[in-house]
C-alpha cells in the first residue's frame, strides 16, 4: 500500500495481531483465490476477515475526520470498496458453495474432531442448517408427501451433492514440497510422484493437493 | 470455479507505479486504481513502468519468439496494465503505438503457444502439466477449456480401470 495511506490509516492495534494491515490483505487476496478456485470448501480465515472489517471501520473513521473536500477522503473511499469486494467476494463463493454442497459440509463439519478449527464460521453453519431443513421441507411439502408411502423418504446416499474432488485445478507453488503422490498406483500405471519447486505453476487434479492448500504450500490461481 | 477478466483485472490494479506530483514535482508510488483514479480526476501524470519502453519489449518479443516455452514477462500483469493506462493515460506514454502493437504480439505469440500446448495435453492423455511463467491473464483465458477437457479425460481415464462413476457434478 502507497505512503500516504499508510500515515492517514491507523496501525492495526487489535492484541495478538503482529502483522501489518497490507500483510493481512495479501492474506485475503490468497484465501480469495484459493476459496474461489478449489471446489470444497475450504477453512474459513475468520481472523482475516474480522481483521479487515476491523480496518475497514478504523479507516471509516479516518474518513469522518478528514476535512471536507480532501482528494484523499475519494481515494479512501476507493481503498475501503477495494477491501470490500474481497470480503464479500469471498463470503459469497463460501455461501454458494454451501448452498450446493449443504449435505456434505454439514456432514464433514460434524466428523471434525473438538480440537480442530471449524471448516465454517457459526453463522455459516447456522445458514447450512436452516437451509438444509427448508429445502427438505420444501421437497416434502410440495412432492414427497404425495408419493406412495414407501418412497417418502430421501436416502441421503444417494441425494448427497458432492463435490469433485478430482477437477483439474491450476495451482503455484509457495513452498518446496517433495514427493508429491499425484496418481495412485493402478493395473496400467505405476504411482506417479513429483517434486513441487517454490515459484513452478502446474496445473493438476485438487485431490492430491488439496492439503497442501490449506496448509499454503501452494496457492489457486 | 472460475474468475471474469474483470477480476483478473483487478487484482492487477493492485500493482504499485509511479506517479507525480502530488507535493507538486514529486514521484510517489501507489497502486495502479489509484493513480488510475488520480489521472481521471486529473490530479497526476503517470510514469509508465521501466518495462514499457519500445527496445526493451522488443527484446522480450525476440525472447518468446526464440524459446519454445514460455519467458517471463516483465510483469504478471503485463496486459491488463497495458490496457488500463493506453485506455487512461495514453499521452503520459512515449511512443505509445508502437507500445500497444508490440505488446499486442506478445500476447498473441504466447496465445497461440499455448493453444498448441493445449493441444498436446489434450492428445498425449497427461495427468498433470507445468505452465511456469504464464500470466493470470493467459491461464484464466485457458481455464474453462482446459480444466473440464481434462476432467473428461480423467474420468475415462479412471471408468477404463474401474467401471463406476461416483462423483456427481
Amino acid at each position: 500500500m502507497a505512503d500516504l495511506t499508510e500515515e492517514l490509516e491507523d496501525e492495526s492495534s487489535e492484541e495478538g495481531e503482529s502483522m501489518t494491515a497490507a500483510e493481512v490483505l495479501q492474506k485475503l487476496e490468497e484465501a480469495w483465490l484459493n476459496e474461489k478456485f478449489s471446489p470444497d470448501l475450504l477453512e474459513i480465515k475468520n481472523d482475516i476477515v474480522d481483521c479487515m472489517l476491523e480496518q475497514i471501520k478504523e479507516m471509516e473513521e479516518n474518513i469522518r475526520r478528514a476535512k471536507k473536500g480532501d482528494f484523499r477522503v475519494g481515494i479512501h473511499k476507493m481503498e475501503i470498496d477495494r477491501i470490500r469486494y474481497f470480503i464479500s467476494s469471498y463470503l459469497r463463493t463460501r455461501l454458494q458453495k454451501i448452498e450446493k454442497y449443504t449435505a456434505h459440509v454439514l456432514e464433514q463439519e460434524k466428523a471434525r474432531g473438538s480440537d480442530e478449527t471449524p471448516q465454517m464460521s457459526p453463522d455459516e453453519y447456522t445458514f447450512a442448517k436452516e437451509y438444509s431443513e427448508n429445502m427438505e421441507n420444501h421437497f416434502k411439502v410440495l412432492a414427497l408427501r404425495h408419493m406412495p408411502p414407501n418412497l417418502q423418504a430421501l436416502d441421503p446416499k444417494h441425494t448427497v451433492m458432492r463435490p469433485n474432488l478430482d477437477s483439474y485445478v491450476f495451482l503455484r507453488v509457495n513452498e518446496d514440497t517433495a514427493g508429491v503422490l499425484v496418481e495412485e498406483e493402478t493395473a496400467e500405471a505405476g504411482e506417479e510422484v513429483i517434486d513441487l519447486e517454490k515459484g513452478d505453476q502446474l496445473i493438476i487434479r485438487y485431490r492430491p493437493v488439496a492439503t497442501l492448500v490449506e496448509s499454503g504450500a501452494v496457492g489457486l490461481i | 470455479m472460475s474468475m471474469d477478466p474483470a477480476e483478473v483485472e483487478f487484482l492487477a490494479e493492485k500493482t504499485m507505479g509511479e506517479i507525480g506530483p502530488f507535493s507538486p514535482s514529486l514521484p510517489v508510488d501507489v497502486p495502479l486504481w489509484m493513480a488510475l483514479n488520480l489521472k481521471q480526476r486529473q490530479k497526476c501524470r503517470i510514469q509508465p513502468p521501466e518495462w514499457m519502453d519500445v527496445e526493451a519489449l522488443e527484446e522480450v518479443k525476440q525472447k518468446e519468439t526464440d524459446d519454445k516455452f514460455f519467458t517471463a514477462m516483465p510483469s504478471n500483469h503485463y496486459m491488463e496494465i497495458t490496457q488500463l493506462l493506453m485506455k487512461y493515460a495514453p499521452e503520459d506514454i512515449p511512443r505509445a503505438d508502437q507500445i500497444r502493437t508490440l505488446i499486442k504480439d506478445i500476447w498473441d505469440l504466447r496465445n497461440a503457444k499455448l493453444r498448441s500446448s493445449i493441444d498436446v495435453f489434450v492428445r498425449s492423455d497427461v495427468t498433470h502439466a507445468k505452465l511456469n511463467h504464464l500470466t493470470p491473464m493467459e491461464i484464466n483465458t485457458a481455464r474453462p477449456f482446459l480444466t473440464r477437457a481434462l476432467d473428461q479425460m480423467h474420468m475415462l481415464r479412471t471408468n477404463t480401470q474401474t467401471g463406476l462413476k461416483q462423483t456427481q457434478e
